[in-house]
């Protein structure tokens, strides 16, 4: 990272970019959208986990593209135009009332379809890219205080992860050297879960022991600043959004 | 600083009595051990401190405790946090974060104390148990020893007068223990902090403290200093088993003591007979066997051969490759060069049936393998398994381990209930060669006797080898014939026990320090000698 | 007498809150058959507000209302949920996150169950990188999932339970399938072809024109989803509840805490020797 950013940054940016591409409602804006974003993915790739996320958010909006365009030309409503291509008519059962697959595409039900298909795309990517940007433990730590029970859950699920698959691993070869070689599920899931159970027991002990909601309110040891660059960016996503829509 | 006055505890579900009429109390900067056999209430007689119990797990509680002047019915556990630092046995499992700084940080952040205070205290205990290095880790990648002492920290950073430790060193090897318990005593007699440590590894523990609460397992407990209530108490250290058996008047508690007490015995020259090892059938081969984990080379190129009948300890720090030298025996890890055999055959080939009659494998976490619910349903698993009569493995269970009832569900079992189970387990399969995990952890010198036992009895019987990576020096020295070293990857020491462990000051075992130069291993070894 | 804390269940604030925040979500699912507006803007609107409902049912809940045992037992249950959840995919329908989110229900009480649901949406969501409005959709359908199990009667045992719970797989199943549906319903569809919903159209209309675009999706999703689920439980069932169970024990929710005198404790125990 060359600079540390506010972990809520990215999401202000993607945000307001959302409500820029929502309210305008125009396909340049969205395809530019997409372009400024995966330009920011790809420029501030590391090796992170999450840094997927964008390109897997884009393969999604592409599908629901596909989706749209596909029921656009097999049951949408007509829309009078340019016939581009026909799909032959079938007749569905009864009790669909009233659907008619195929029939002429026009050119205009192509686009508009194509259209909204694209904002949603647009939408489902900047997601994406507000989650590839940013790293999950460090928005669950700047989560405000009136949800810190539900975000301590969550810090602590996160952290148990690599514990499960490490007992996955062990349980498994004990298993195996017992003989069974495909393991059952019951040889697999059973300690796994007894183990993790009997974990999570010992770590509430704990947390009583140092004083967990003993407090009504809590400090933070290393507060996330809010710097200049961060507020920056913000002013210049608002401004340009306004733009946008305002054009 | 803590005062318990007649107190006895029953859990409400239950009509066995934990602790009766207990009355003792703890000066401030005294460092106090529990001991007692496993189950027999350590663990809630910590709890009892900082008022876990009956708070958190609820009970009936009866009598009075009270923590520098505050007694525990009045306030919650984490009321006193400020006051009891408790450290749990397993560190990982109270761990609520994954970095070493944030995990120090977090129980400030409960309390809501003010961020510079928070500052200057996580750099402090930094810097006091030496972690400044890996503040920014990674919890999981860090070493037994190095979480160990983050959770030290992490209950240090609130400055509490009271630190309990419930088996603090059992995952450590000797010389992370020695770090660990050195900590601790600095802490008592720099910082006055009061340290109760809960333990079964006795050796390493007793010549820090000052008095012992034995708690005898049927409600009795026995307080006072340390020689005193051990000179009475059945489970003891090598070293009072020393003193014991050479009816020494005094009974001592470190090695320094003790050599004292035996100077003359010592002067004597004895007659050592050499028992030549008979030669037997190569059982395992390993040739150059050389592991990597990407960039990380756990073997280079080892070479051993262990034979029939022979009981070897595979010992050396934590990381050193014990594990990746056992996962290649046993087939479940492949050389990235060199070749293991057992019996001629490829380890890792082996499968099903094969492979649990070829090679029997007892894990660290004894639990893996165990999934019925109810003891019963396990050993008939076994004997569905291994195609022998019912109840067989019931039966070995029970000479090992009588008075288990067959219904307890397995993790309700005791620590060593639960190994001599899966033991059980594993050799009904009447496997070919026996490989243990760190068998002995959590488990007490009677536990560990019987399942010294049981091995020893398995090997000479069927001329079987047995290979155990172990860090408890005393179980080795009882057991072994053979120890094999490993340092870094490499094989640094393969020879016979008495060789191996007398030449290394740091894994001796008690009673070797206290005779040394003599070649004794355990009070046996000089019982024997001076029957001559 | 005093009592350790109980495993988490919605009281004081969290209870209306609960009740105010599903009525939003609930809307934010069956909106097109009650609004009628030209375009599809509501969905937008939805889209904005589901999350703030989530996120205010969360806080309802947080502030010292949950013990730590619940939050450990919630953390690790949610972290094998989502585990799980990845499992699935390639096949459709066959999800193995809900037999577990619903035997953990049934142990640890419907209100855990519906955080347990709600948060393995979201985890999982994290953790795959997918975090968007759409999750807080999923979280309200995991949890009222979750929830619902508070209808099975509490002291049914033994195979009678496990049928139950099978039966429930299965409507849970097909629940989660309709309000998945309901959510993409305007996203997928738009408000221009045969199948999406008429502004103004009587609701029987619309509800007709959902049920045909459900249909597929049944087929594909959902029937497999409810036969996974639902034979899962009648396998697994029996052990994991039995797991589950000894853990709700052992963490010893709702256990009396008794201080009593010393000379008393003689008599209690007497008094609890002779029960």
């Amino acid at each position: 990272m060359k600079r540390s950013l506010h972990p809520l940054t990215m999401w202000i940016w993607a945000l307001l970019l959302i409500a820029a591409v929502v309210l305008a409602d125009s396909a340049w804006v969205a395809l530019s959208a997409i372009g400024v974003a995966t330009a920011l993915v790809i420029a501030r790739r590391d090796n992170s986990p999450w840094g997927g996320s964008y390109w897997i958010a884009l393969r999604i909006g592409a599908v629901i593209l596909v989706i749209r365009a596909v029921v656009g030309i097999l049951i949408g409503v007509p829309i009078p135009g340019r016939t581009i291509f026909t799909v032959p008519i079938i007749d569905l059962p009864s009790w669909m009332p009233g659907i008619r697959l195929g029939g002429a595409v026009t050119l205009e039900r192509l686009s508009s379809s194509l259209h909204e298909g694209l904002i949603i795309a647009t939408v489902i990517a900047l997601f994406g890219a507000a989650t590839s940007l940013t790293s999950p433990h460090k928005v669950l730590r700047t989560l405000p205080f009136f949800i810190y029970e539900i975000g301590i859950t969550l810090v602590i699920a996160t952290s148990l992860f690599p514990q499960l698959a490490h007992s996955a691993r062990r349980i498994r070869l004990a298993q195996q050297l017992r003989g069974h070689e495909k393991i059952s599920w019951r040889g697999l899931a059973l300690p796994l879960l007894e183990e993790s159970l009997s974990r999570s027991l010992q770590l509430a002990a704990a947390m009583d022991s140092r004083g967990f909601g003993v407090s009504r309110k809590r400090s933070r040891y290393r507060p996330e600043k809010w710097q200049m660059s961060d507020s920056a960016i913000v002013a210049i996503t608002m401004a340009l959004s306004s733009a946008l829509v305002l054009a | 600083m803590i005062k318990f006055s007649n107190v006895s505890l029953i859990y409400p579900h239950s009509t066995k009595t934990i602790i009766e009429g207990l009355t003792f109390s703890i000066q401030e900067g005294e460092m106090v051990l529990v001991m007692g056999e496993t189950g027999s209430g350590k663990t809630s007689l910590l709890r009892l401190i900082n008022g876990l119990v009956p708070h958190h797990t609820g009970g009936i509680l009866a009598g009075d405790i009270s923590v520098d002047g505050i007694s525990t019915r009045e306030v919650k556990p984490g009321s006193l946090a400020h006051i009891v630092g408790i450290v749990g046995q397993n560190p990982l499992n109270g761990f609520v974060t994954d970095i070493v700084e944030e995990e120090l940080a977090f129980g400030m952040e409960a309390l809501n104390f003010p961020h510079d205070v928070m500052r200057k205290r996580v750099e402090e205990v930094l810097d006091l148990l030496g972690l400044n290095a890996v503040r920014h880790r990674s919890i999981a990648t860090l070493s037994g020893g190095e979480q160990q002492r983050v959770a030290i920290g992490a209950a240090l950073v609130m400055h509490p007068k009271v630190l309990v430790l419930d088996e603090p060193t059992s995952a450590l090897d000797p010389i992370a223990a020695e770090e660990v318990l050195s900590l601790l005593h600095r802490l008592v007699h720099d910082l006055s902090v009061t340290v109760v440590i809960a333990e079964h590894r006795l050796e390493r523990v007793i010549q820090f403290v000052d008095r012992i609460i034995y708690i005898e397992g049927n409600g009795e407990t026995a307080i006072g200093p340390a020689e005193e209530v051990l000179k009475t108490a059945q489970l003891v250290p090598p070293i009072i088993r020393l003193a014991r058996a050479l009816n020494l008047s005094e009974v001592g508690t470190s090695v320094r003591e003790v050599r004292r007490l035996t100077e003359d015995i010592r002067s004597q020259t004895f007659e050592t007979t050499e028992i030549m090892p008979a030669e037997t059938s190569v059982v395992i081969e390993v040739n150059e066997l050389t592991i990597n984990y990407g960039d990380q080379r756990a073997l280079k190129g080892v070479s051993t051969k262990i034979h029939a009948g022979e009981i070897v300890a595979v010992m050396g720090r934590n990381g050193a490759g014990k594990s990746s030298l056992l996962h290649a025996i046993v087939g479940s890890q492949l050389p990235t060069k060199g070749q293991v055999r057992v019996h001629q055959k490829d380890p890792a080939l082996l499968k099903g049936a094969d492979r649990r009659r070829s090679i029997g494998y007892v894990p660290q976490e004894p639990s893996d393998l165990l999934y019925a619910q109810s003891v019963r349903a396990e050993c008939a698993q076994a004997d569905r398994d291994n195609e022998i009569t019912e109840g067989s493995t019931f039966a070995f269970l029970s000479r090992l381990v009588p008075h288990i009832s067959q219904e307890t569900h397995p993790n309700d079992l005791s620590e060593g209930q639960r190994l001599a189970l899966v033991l059980s387990i594993v050799l009904s399969g009447n496997p070919e060669l026996l490989v243990l995990d760190e068998p002995t952890r959590g488990l007490d010198y009677q536990a560990k006797n019987l399942f010294a036992l049981a091995l020893k009895e398995y090997a000479s019987t069927f001329n079987r080898p047995v290979l155990l990576a172990t860090h408890d020096v005393e179980l080795v020295a009882e057991l072994a014939h053979r120890v094999l070293f490993l340092a870094e990857g490499d094989i640094v020491a393969d020879g016979s026990t008495l060789d191996v462990l007398l030449s290394s000051p740091a894994f001796a075992p008690q009673v070797a320090k206290v005779m040394s130069p003599k070649p004794w291993l355990t009070v046996s070894d000089v019982v024997k000698a001076m029957a001559q | 007498m005093n009592l350790t804390p109980s495993a988490f269940s919605f009281r004081g604030l969290a209870l209306p809150a609960l009740i105010a925040t599903s009525a939003i979500s609930a809307l934010g699912f069956l909106w097109p058959f009650l609004i009628s507006t030209p375009q599809a803007r509501p969905q937008w609107l939805f889209a904005l507000a589901l999350p703030c409902a989530l996120l205010l049912l969360f806080a309802s809940v947080s502030n010292n209302k949950l013990d730590t045992k619940s939050i450990a037992l919630l953390a690790v249950l949610t972290a094998v949920i989502a585990a799980l959840r990845p499992m699935g995919t390639g096949a459709v329908g066959i999800e193995p996150m809900w037999f577990v989110l619903i035997l953990a229900a049934r142990v640890f009480g419907p209100s855990f169950g519906f955080l347990l649901g709600a948060l393995s949406m979201v985890l999982s969501a994290f953790l795959t990188g997918g975090l968007g409005p759409w999750v807080a959709y999923q979280a309200f359908a995991a949890g009222w999932i979750g929830l619902g199990i508070g209808l099975i009667p509490r002291n049914i045992r033994g195979r009678n339970e496990l049928a139950l719970l099978a039966l429930y797989g299965v409507i849970a199943a097909a629940f989660f399938g309709i309000a998945m549906d309901l959510q993409f319903w305007p996203w997928t569809l738009g408000v221009d072809t045969q199948l999406s919903y008429q502004a103004g159209a009587p609701i029987a209309e619309n509800f007709n024109r959902f049920i045909s675009y459900h249909f597929l999706s049944a087929m594909a999703w959902d029937v497999p989803r409810a036969i996974f689920t639902s034979t899962l439980i009648l396998i697994t069932g029996r052990p994991i509840l039995h797991t589950l169970r000894r853990a709700h024990t052992r963490a010893a929710f709702c256990t009396p805490i008794e201080f009593v005198e010393s000379q008393a404790s003689e008599r209690a125990k007497e008094e609890k020797a002779a029960k």
